[in-house]
């Protein structure tokens, strides 16, 4: 049942894009590789509305006191097994953010991350080798 | 000096006006003013009112109302600074109503009072692990209780 679930994951990963209090460089370049030059949907990757459709949650930004249980909100919704993809040093390690008094620190503390994706932030090159990597996982 | 400077010292006499630069000026006013100043530059200048600025400064906490005259592409930045044991001054929320999510910024982040506004909740902070009348762009604010342990601690 399992490897069924597994190999439908890997056809065609579904993605839910959460912003969690990112500074939206991030989620343009998310959407860069999207578009039609470097074309993420060439492999099967669509982003969906909702976390209940989302193989995947596509998380940036430096995860903060008011946008923590949000987050834990939407990828408790998520349908189990879900890659969890960090994007943005801030998704990684909180970047500058680390000495303030509102940083929760980087979401891998709250939910388990599968790939982290550095860079402020990212080029599409690197989302896409990310998320390869996170399907060569399966 | 523009014409609206001259206007505005007309009618606000002991209000002081800088000029920074040709198109930046300061107009200081009492914080009893700040309310009949910003109506003026808003209902009868027409200035846009742009953004507000909060500083804690060393004399008290200062506030900055920034309107913008997009006529001649100037800034007029009303200027006003509140003590540090009294911080509070009149909303100009219900004649500005653009200054809504400003004035409750101040008033959680600085802690400045701004009595007749609407809605003056909490806007930012986190609504299940923040204690409110903690504010922590005053100069006071000690962030170290409140600073998670690094990642780089985590094993």
């Amino acid at each position: 049942m399992m490897d069924l679930r597994l190999w439908g994951l890997k056809k065609s990963p579904w993605v839910f894009h959460l912003a969690a209090a990112s500074c939206n460089n991030c989620d343009i370049e998310i959407l860069a590789a999207l578009t039609p030059r470097f074309d993420l949907e060439r492999f099967g990757i669509v982003l969906v509305g909702s976390p209940r459709h989302a193989d995947a949650l596509l998380v940036t930004g430096v995860t903060n006191r008011k946008c923590l249980p949000r987050v834990l909100r939407v990828y408790e919704q998520t349908a189990k097994p879900c890659l969890v993809i960090g994007v943005g040093t801030c998704a990684c390690s909180n970047h500058m953010f680390t000495d303030s008094y509102n940083v929760t620190g980087p979401f891998s503390r709250h939910i388990p991350v599968d790939v982290f994706i550095p860079g402020c932030p990212p080029k599409p090159e690197a989302i896409i080798a990310g998320v390869a990597k996170a399907l060569g996982k399966l | 000096m523009t014409e609206i400077t001259k206007q505005f010292q007309r009618r606000f006499a002991d209000s002081e006006v800088q000029a920074w630069n040709p198109r930046r000026y300061y107009l200081a006013v009492e914080r009893d003013k700040v309310v009949a100043a910003a109506e003026f530059l808003f209902r009868e200048i027409g200035c846009r009112f742009s953004i507000a600025t909060g500083i804690d400064t060393r004399d008290g906490f200062e506030i900055l109302y920034h309107f913008s005259h997009d006529a001649s592409g100037v800034i007029y930045t009303l200027k006003t600074l509140v003590p540090k044991d009294d911080p509070q001054v009149a909303s100009i929320t219900p004649k500005v109503p653009a200054a809504n999510w400003i004035e409750r910024e101040m008033k959680e982040l600085l802690g400045i009072d701004f009595p007749g506004h609407p809605n003056l909740k909490p806007l930012l902070t986190s609504d299940t692990d923040w204690e409110p009348c903690q504010y922590p762009l005053r100069r006071d604010f000690d962030r170290e209780p409140h600073v998670k342990p690094k990642p780089w601690d985590d094993k």
